[in-house]
């Protein structure tokens, strides 16, 4: 009795947040003004691109399959959603939320059984090899879709009635969330786990390593199908640039950054990850000055840290303060010769365009995240009070389940 | 459309034009390939910067050719020196950036798992390609001053004869038409004034003869079977083929060679036997790095492509299968792989489906790996507990 009451009110309280957030975004709570356009935009792309992250973690950090083709399960969910709706919408005569969430199931059984047929060579290829096909199966499939008229060919397919529910793109990413947090504290995932630390031992111990992979592809792709669906009706028009080998990318930095392995790091990388870029969307020119000074800043501030995680064994709490120091010695270095090289005319007169220094940025961050903490901001634990409270130096008063 | 529509529509006479183009493209492929696969070999990572790294080079020749003297619309004569010199300077330039990216990127990652070393690797080529906006011009998309080659002409071959009848045709209609503009000529000639009775006739009589002769002279164009190679796409394949015996000399037959050997053998027990491991790491990455920057002089110079900063991201990935196909590591299988490749493309192309050409370096991937996990000559491993 109680079980199911902490279950459903779990779920009321999901989808009672989820409402809560758009009626917040959309300006229909009294004394909050409405969020614009644009940011409309963020909050739902934001939770597709969380969406997106989590369900990749499921097959790249708690199966361990090397996948970074996850664009051609979204693109596979889009235009599945687009080529129905374009056609059968007017007639369906559904209401609109009914219709979106049955596009949705409908994508993400289009993309799972594309996810079928990458997971099946997985079931023969490893590592590198496996990273490679996936990469290539999204390739072919952004190709065909380009070269299918049907569907807009290159030029895209706008997609008609404009659903914009902000409350069902969070509710989907929340679902996602739950489904790899239930499965790996049950009895199901735990093969997962197992497939990710030794495939060998694993099939040796009497898991059966062919459906564990199949399924987490199957799984993974379905909710970037959902994702894709909820991506069409929102933005009411696709095309196959949406769908390049980047976006791929950026979806795995945000799982390994996140952490691989971890379902909350992952779903904070990938809300910090999508923020970034846009941010720097509105960001001032940069004067060349100021570029030179902040490249010279953040390496400093890079090789303290690098210098400290090598050399230094303190506390936690003393390797913290040092860190802090080392980014403030970055900050102020930075300060020092901007100053000095505004004399410097060249490098004065010449202007960056901040929309141009985005994915600068973007890749920077990556390279130095990578190269002071490789294993990902959260490695394979989750995010969770006990956990800031160990980072603070003191004893976690509860037992910590490792994902 | 069933099958035989479909080889009725095709071109046989020039299938062999685009399997040499294919070859030629695939010279390309196969030395960015070569790079790829001798970085895989000895530290097993996919090195994504690799495609940026020839696209510097092709940079790299820009200003070297600008330097030079060959800026946009200058008329200059040049000699084969300019193009050495362009060469080894994209070479030079390549295999430092190389080495650098290495020393900065890399080497911190090596004792990390392989995911992360992923990740700075696609983190690297990001950082060139949108770095390198920044700075390099690409709007609009420079390219190399075509003056700049020496090597204008075109190496022309005749496969297969033109069909003997139409040749005899062609020249009785040529004879026949000639003989009709000299009619016509002498009419009016004769009488230049009163053109329109007496020479109408001659004048149409020698038009039906002039369409008679084009008709049958482009009969026999078709009817042979030619092939045209520019002589700077001749020097490409000279060069890769002259770059690739060196390469395959120096890893078979120095000491350096064993040792790279050694170390993509076995990393750990190299470094316990003697060799330098990081020094031979970094000679990997500058002699890979130096093939793509010399595949991007020429590819920049002879074909004449215009650069931006994504100029190595087709390259790079389409040389990476390339490499895979050919099986990761294997040197004769990375230039058979290369030309593979190459070929595949431009019959993809000849079929009539040439928006598929980007698409079919991944679909011959899959079923490669599909059936020959270790690719074409690579060895399949069984992985041992």
């Amino acid at each position: 009795m109680r079980y199911w009451l902490i279950r459903l009110g779990s779920i009321a309280l999901a989808i009672g947040g989820c409402l809560l957030l758009d009626m917040l975004v959309t300006g229909q709570v009294p004394g909050v003004n409405k969020v614009d356009d644009f940011g409309q935009r963020l909050v739902v792309l934001a939770g597709l691109y969380v969406t997106l992250a989590v369900s990749l973690n499921l097959i790249n950090g708690i199966t361990g399959q090397f996948s970074i083709g996850h664009a051609a399960f979204y693109q596979v969910g889009a235009y599945t959603t687009g080529f129905l709706a374009v056609t059968y919408f007017d007639r369906s005569g559904l209401p609109g939320p009914v219709w979106v969430i049955g596009m949705m199931l409908i994508s993400a059984v289009a993309a799972s059984i594309a996810g079928l047929v990458v997971g099946l060579p997985s079931l023969r290829l490893r590592g590198d090899y496996l990273a490679i096909v996936t990469l290539g199966f999204g390739e072919i499939i952004r190709i065909l879709v380009q070269n299918s008229d049907k569907i807009g060919g290159s030029y895209g397919m706008t997609v008609r009635p404009k659903f914009q529910y902000i409350w069902l793109v969070w509710l989907l990413a929340i679902t996602c969330i739950a489904v790899c947090r239930n499965l790996l504290k049950t009895a199901h995932g735990l093969p997962f786990l197992a497939v990710r630390e030794d495939e060998i031992a694993s099939s040796a111990m009497g898991v059966n390593v062919t459906r564990v992979k199949v399924t987490a592809f199957v799984l993974g792709s379905a909710f970037a199908g959902a994702a894709g669906a909820l991506l069409a009706h929102f933005e009411a028009f696709i095309s196959p640039s949406m769908f390049t080998m980047d976006v791929s990318f950026i979806i795995l930095t945000m799982v390994v950054l996140g952490g691989t392995g971890s379902i909350t790091g992952s779903a904070i990388a990938a809300v910090l990850l999508f923020y970034l870029p846009e941010k720097l969307r509105d960001m001032a020119p940069v004067s060349g000055a100021g570029l030179v000074a902040g490249v010279i800043g953040v390496l400093a501030a890079v090789a303290g840290i690098k210098w400290l995680i090598s050399n230094y064994h303190g506390s936690r709490l003393n390797r913290g303060i040092f860190v802090v120091c080392s980014i403030v010695a970055g900050v102020v270095i930075q300060i020092v010769f901007s100053m000095v090289l505004r004399n410097v005319p060249a490098l004065a007169a010449t202007q960056f365009e901040a929309a141009k220094l985005r994915m600068v940025i973007f890749a920077a961050t990556l390279i130095i995240l990578m190269l002071v903490r490789p294993q990902g901001v959260f490695a394979h634990h989750e995010f969770s009070w006990s956990w800031v409270q160990r980072l603070l130096g003191r004893r976690a008063p509860t037992k910590e389940v490792a994902a | 459309m069933d099958l035989a529509n479909l080889v009725a529509a095709l071109d046989f006479s020039t299938l062999p034009q685009q399997l040499v183009n294919g070859i030629l493209l695939g010279a390309i492929y196969a030395l960015i390939a070569l790079g790829y696969t001798r970085v895989y070999g000895v530290l097993r990572l996919i090195n994504f910067a690799h495609g940026e790294v020839f696209m510097l080079g092709a940079y790299v020749s820009l200003f070297v050719s600008y330097a030079m003297g060959f800026g946009p619309g200058s008329t200059r004569d040049s000699t084969w020196i300019n193009l050495v010199i362009m060469l080894l300077s994209s070479m030079l330039v390549c295999g430092i950036v190389g080495v650098l990216i290495e020393l900065f990127a890399y080497r911190p990652m090596r004792s990390q798992a392989r995911i992360a070393s992923l990740i700075t690797a696609i983190g690297v080529s990001l950082l060139l390609q949108y770095g390198g906006a920044l700075i390099l011009p690409n709007s609009p998309p420079p390219s190399i001053n075509e003056r700049v080659n020496p090597i204008q002409g075109t190496l022309e071959m005749s496969l297969v004869g033109p069909d003997a009848g139409l040749l005899k045709q062609a020249d009785e209609a040529k004879i026949a038409f000639t003989q009709a503009e000299d009619r016509y000529k002498a009419q009016s000639a004769l009488d230049p004034k009163a053109e329109q009775a007496s020479t109408k006739g001659l004048r149409d009589e020698k038009n039906a003869a002039d369409r008679t002769y084009n008709n049958l002279q482009r009969r026999l164009d078709n009817s042979g079977v030619r092939l045209r190679v520019p002589w700077g796409q001749v020097i490409i394949l000279g060069t890769t083929i002259v770059l690739m015996l060196m390469l395959t000399y120096l890893v078979l037959y120095t000491s350096v060679g064993r040792a790279m050997r050694a170390v993509s053998h076995d990393f750990d027990s190299a470094s316990l036997m003697g060799v330098n491991v990081n020094r031979i790491v970094t000679f990997t990455f500058l002699i890979g790095s130096m093939l793509a920057g010399a595949g991007a002089m020429m590819n920049a110079t002879f074909i004449g492509t215009p650069l931006t900063t994504f100029y190595g991201l087709q390259p790079g990935v389409k040389a990476f299968v390339a490499a895979v196909l050919g099986g990761i590591g294997n040197i004769p299988g990375a230039v058979l792989g290369g030309l593979l490749m190459g070929v595949a493309e431009t019959t993809v192309v000849w079929l009539g489906y040439s928006s598929y050409r980007d698409a079919i370096a991944f679909i011959i991937l899959i079923v490669v790996l599909l059936f020959r996990p270790g690719g074409l000559m690579g060895s399949n491993k069984v992985e041992k507990v």
